[in-house]
């Protein structure tokens, strides 16, 4: 039982760094919190809310999304969207993530093969 | 929709004040949206909303979450030290006002209850007070001393690293705790009981008597200037137990606070106000002289050199440990 404790740890703290680029990825079209967590749900990432919002905001800050308050609709919605600047960062994270999973692939299949023995 | 409310306010009440309406507005249309989705346009129930909040999670997380960092008055890394300290502070004020109390239940048995009232609303303030002092002064360490080393952490060279602990620099923990305890028990002391720093008569076995030695009111007047002097002892002491060791800087306060026990001893003997002006008339009367005239003799002759004496003994003390701490400096000097 231990084991499956520390298996979901470590694959949370995984994920976590996936985070970032997932949601970025998805905003060169303008999106609120609560739809972004929807789409990332069915692309089987899962984001609640109370760290999706937070983490807009941050993003926000650091000038990497630009926002807009609609308020067109039933209610007011904050839309998020990627600036220029985001969309460089992206661009760079999906260069950085490429040579990731290359160099990882390399460590699972290459060496001592099973990564067991 | 009272909960959704309570919940908002429960996030967003601590969050600083230009934020707090954008915030608001986002939540409510995020629990409205997960409510939609939760009962598929129907309304939405009591139950409903609980889940969602629960979705959502502890407010105060969440607030901390948009803040980005959580707040500390004292930071974990001080906090053992803290209470620490903040043990020893109590219990030295706890033993100092019970110390007076006894000693004037045995003065005048008779007031037991007036004393009584007195000790614990003393025992009270003085708690309320050394929580107050070490608090505030583990904050202003905290915020100024590890804030700076925080910053620093970017330009971290290897020569900033600690010398291994060498029996010569390390500070005995000992030392600053019994420190810390004798300067808060004449603290106490000498804030709530000044009264007590006399001459003691005790004619016969029911009857004692104290001359007090200082004005009372004069010498209330120089209690804000003790306190402060003594709270940069006690800062010091804290200073010891966090580091452990002696450092150049450490040194050179602890020189700095003594020279200001002697500035603050000059200043308050520097006439002989302080002094009770009818101290003579008092030890003089008849009922207390057939039994300690020899003693009465001596304390007439003593008396009018009294603040050259003073002066004197604790210049004496104060040097000694002024000598030793320079000594002490030289011996660490290349060490650290």
């Amino acid at each position: 039982m231990d084991i499956k404790e520390t298996i979901n740890g470590l694959t949370q703290e995984m994920r976590r760094g996936t985070i970032i680029i997932g949601v970025l990825s998805q905003l060169s079209e303008p999106q609120y919190g609560y739809s972004l967590v929807s789409i990332l749900e069915e692309k089987g990432i899962n984001i609640d809310p109370g760290t999706m919002y937070p983490l807009l905001r941050r993003l926000e800050k650091q000038e990497l999304l630009e926002s807009k308050w609609d308020t067109n609709e039933t209610r007011p919605r904050k839309y998020y969207l990627l600036s220029p600047t985001g969309k460089e960062v992206y661009r760079q994270l999906c260069q950085e993530w490429q040579m990731m999973t290359v160099s990882i692939e390399s460590l699972i299949r290459g060496g001592t093969g099973d990564g067991v023995s | 929709m009272e909960l959704v409310k309570k919940y908002i306010y429960a996030v967003t009440n601590k969050l600083p004040e230009q934020q707090r309406a954008d915030i608001e507005k986002e939540l409510h249309g995020l629990i409205e949206d997960m409510l939609e989705e939760r009962t598929q346009g129907g309304i939405p129930t009591a139950s409903d909303v609980e889940a969602v909040l629960l979705e959502l999670g502890n407010p105060s997380e969440l607030a901390d979450k948009y803040r980005g960092s959580k707040r500390y008055l004292i930071s974990p890394e001080l906090f053992p030290t803290y209470i620490f300290v903040l043990k020893i502070a109590i219990a030295a004020i706890c033993i100092a006002t019970t110390v007076a109390f006894v000693v004037e239940t045995v003065l005048e048995p008779a007031q037991i209850q007036g004393q009584l009232t007195s000790y614990i609303s003393s025992i009270m303030s003085g708690i309320f007070q050394g929580f107050a002092w070490v608090t505030i002064i583990f904050f202003l360490v905290d915020y100024k001393g590890l804030n700076k080393q925080k910053l620093n952490k970017n330009s971290w060279k290897p020569s900033d690293l600690p010398p291994l602990p060498d029996h010569r620099v390390k500070i005995k923990m000992a030392d600053p705790i019994v420190s810390i305890s004798f300067t808060i028990i004449l603290l106490v002391l000498l804030t709530f009981s000044i009264n007590l720093f006399g001459v003691w008569f005790s004619p016969d076995a029911s009857i004692r008597t104290v001359i007090p030695i200082f004005d009372e009111e004069v010498f209330r007047g120089f209690l804000p200037f003790i306190w402060v002097v003594f709270a940069l002892n006690i800062l010091s002491d804290i200073m010891k137990i966090i580091l452990g060791r002696w450092t150049i800087k450490l040194i050179a306060f602890d020189i700095v606070v003594i020279l200001l026990h002697f500035v603050l001893a000059v200043f308050m003997f520097s006439d002989s106000s302080i002094w009770n002006p009818h101290f003579l008339q008092q030890i003089a009367q008849p009922d207390l002289i057939q039994h300690e005239s020899d003693g009465l003799q001596f304390i007439q002759t003593v008396w009018p050199n009294a603040t050259q004496g003073v002066l004197a003994i604790l210049g004496i003390i104060l040097g000694i440990q002024l000598i030793t701490t320079v000594v002490k400096y030289f011996k660490i000097k290349d060490l650290t």
